[in-house]
């Protein structure tokens, strides 16, 4: 007999609000579904009705921690439309905020991915390791998590005094703890009984179900997009492209982990190389954009991002699209959700493939009410609840 | 594989189809064809020319008329475009080429009302279920409404 089990929209698994519909024979899972639509803020209109400049500060608010990826993507694209580059330093510094919160979003990712399979303390561990990082994002940007730090034409501040050093040691201790996790889990058998054989996605697949990213690499196939298509001076460092191929939620956590390790070599190398003069182009706040389209693609710790820009001549972008990694990842899911042959899939299963794309989704606007009783379903909009919540007032006596 | 090679290989193979090809810039081409020719152009790019990751896909309101963008590939960047009227809109889907638009695609449909012939499951995605019908936020006919602060549960 089957059963639908919906898991969402809120639910402990879930970090944000993301509806999974699961069709299951006792434990086994046979069908899924994804419901993503508790998150549209519709930013593609709203960055129409802005100038440019204004639309930098929506765009670094898609995503709370991939924001730098965000605006450096929206300053690239913004700068190819106006034909102008950003100075040597300033592309030398976006790649070390771009690594930092790289950092800072894998000790986070796997803080809490482990916590979803039972490991309390690991995700201390990684969160108090992730605080350092945070720490230096505030030394060199001046703020902790919305770095505000790429501007159109290049980067608000140089490095303050004393920064370099700073940095260095917290990039030798990060580098310590990698290590140090890596062995934990390699040698941790409830970790390894989780996750080894569990949501394999053969490299056809994710080709075909147009997968990016880490999750991408973690299927062994070698694509990055610094690597691949370089935009801010990536081809002038030397960094490694981890791959992994046991196509499961394993390989994910080991792409992660050792990608950690080649974000600490890559600030290395720009610090040690970083070029001198200025770290911005002296650009008016309100302009006119040229006529024309122009594409940006970044790297952004979830997977490859793009932005693409049609300009009409206007202090406006005539369309502005973006297209998050995990929109692209979540296709997969279903996928790796679905038993089929040999491959088995059990509930039990689920935090650990849906938590190893790294889903990041945002902002609610409406609440599926269930009522099993009755089998029928309503939707309840925000106002709605609103107006319950009115009618029933609590008396204090 | 040169930006221009790219473009020569397409439009020899689809002549009068090819409405224009451009290169944009370093690793970025652009090609509109017409609405006839679309699914064909995806499918011999993503086969026979290696081009098979599917980045994205972009609708637009040109105006007169609305777009569909294909993004494909992982260092060359294409992007194949097509336009359709804006009564009745409807583009051939390119699902069962490429399953990885079928998110994408619906996506299209549900901001800006293009219809994709042959997609397996064409409902709403990021809009509420009770947003009302014919009504399509991305076309630039459509302006929100200014957001109403709200001030203890009531908009002021």
């Amino acid at each position: 007999m089957n059963f639908e089990v919906p898991i969402g929209p809120q639910h402990p698994i879930h970090v944000e609000p993301l509806m999974l519909r699961l069709k299951v024979e006792g434990e086994l899972i046979v069908d899924a579904d994804v419901d993503v639509s508790y998150i549209h803020r519709g930013i593609e209109k709203a960055l129409e009705l802005r100038p440019y400049i204004q639309g930098l500060y929506l765009v670094e608010r898609i995503c709370g921690i991939c924001n730098a990826a965000q605006s450096l993507c929206y300053c690239l694209n913004v700068e190819q439309l106006l034909g102008k580059e950003a100075p040597p330093r300033a592309r030398y510094l976006r790649i070390v905020v771009e690594e930092l919160s790289r950092i800072h979003s894998h000790l986070l990712w796997l803080g809490h991915y482990l916590h979803t399979l039972g490991f309390e303390t690991l995700f201390m561990y990684f969160w108090r390791d992730r605080e350092r990082v945070m720490d230096m994002l505030e030394l060199i940007t001046g703020n902790r998590v919305t770095t505000a730090y790429n501007t159109i034409g290049g980067v608000r501040r140089d490095l303050p005094p004393g920064a370099e050093q700073k940095l260095r040691r917290t990039l030798d201790y990060i580098e310590e703890r990698v290590r140090y996790y890596e062995k934990v889990i390699d040698s941790e058998p409830t970790i390894l009984a989780r996750t080894q054989r569990v949501g394999i996605l053969k490299p056809g697949d994710a080709v075909r179900m147009g997968v990016t990213g880490p999750h991408l690499r973690a299927s062994g196939i070698k694509h990055d997009v610094r690597l691949d298509d370089p935009y801010s001076g990536h081809d002038e460092i030397p960094f490694n492209v981890i791959t992994w191929d046991t196509c499961d939620c394993y390989a994910r956590v080991k792409v992660r982990l050792r990608e950690t390790s080649e974000c600490v070599n890559m600030i290395r190398y720009a610090l040690d190389h970083m070029p001198s003069g200025d770290y911005r182009l002296k650009i008016p706040p309100f302009f006119k954009a040229p006529p024309g389209e122009s594409l940006s693609r970044v790297e952004a710790p979830r997977g490859e991002l793009v932005h693409y820009s049609i300009s009409d001549g206007g202090d406006r972008p005539y369309r502005y699209r973006v297209r998050t990694p995990t929109l692209a990842n979540l296709l997969s899911v279903v996928e790796m959700l679905r038993s089929r042959g040999d491959y088995e899939v059990y509930i039990a299963d689920v935090p650990a493939i849906l938590g190893g794309i790294d889903p990041c989704i945002c902002c609610s606007a409406r609440i599926l009410i269930t009522d099993e009783a009755k089998k029928r379903r309503m939707i309840t909009t925000l106002d709605d609840i609103i107006r319950f919540s009115r009618g029933r007032r609590v008396e204090r006596r | 594989m040169s930006e221009e090679g790219l473009l020569r290989k397409i439009t020899e193979r689809f002549g009068d189809k090819i409405i224009e090809a451009k290169v944009l810039g370093k690793r970025r081409v652009s090609i509109l064809v017409s609405p006839d020719a679309y699914k064909d152009v995806v499918r011999y790019a993503a086969q026979d020319l290696g081009l098979e990751f599917l980045s994205c896909l972009s609708g637009v309101d040109r105006g007169d008329s609305l777009e569909v963008v294909v993004h494909l590939g992982y260092s060359m960047h294409v992007l194949i475009k097509t336009r359709v009227s804006k009564d009745d809109p409807a583009v051939d889907s390119i699902t069962d080429i490429l399953p990885a638009a079928s998110l994408y695609e619906r996506e299209i449909h549900d901001l800006l009302g293009i219809a994709f012939k042959g997609h397996p499951n064409l409902k709403r995605i990021f809009l509420p279920e009770d947003w009302p019908e014919g009504v399509y936020p991305l076309r630039k006919d459509y302006s929100p409404e200014h957001p109403k602060p709200l001030r203890g549960g009531e908009a002021v």
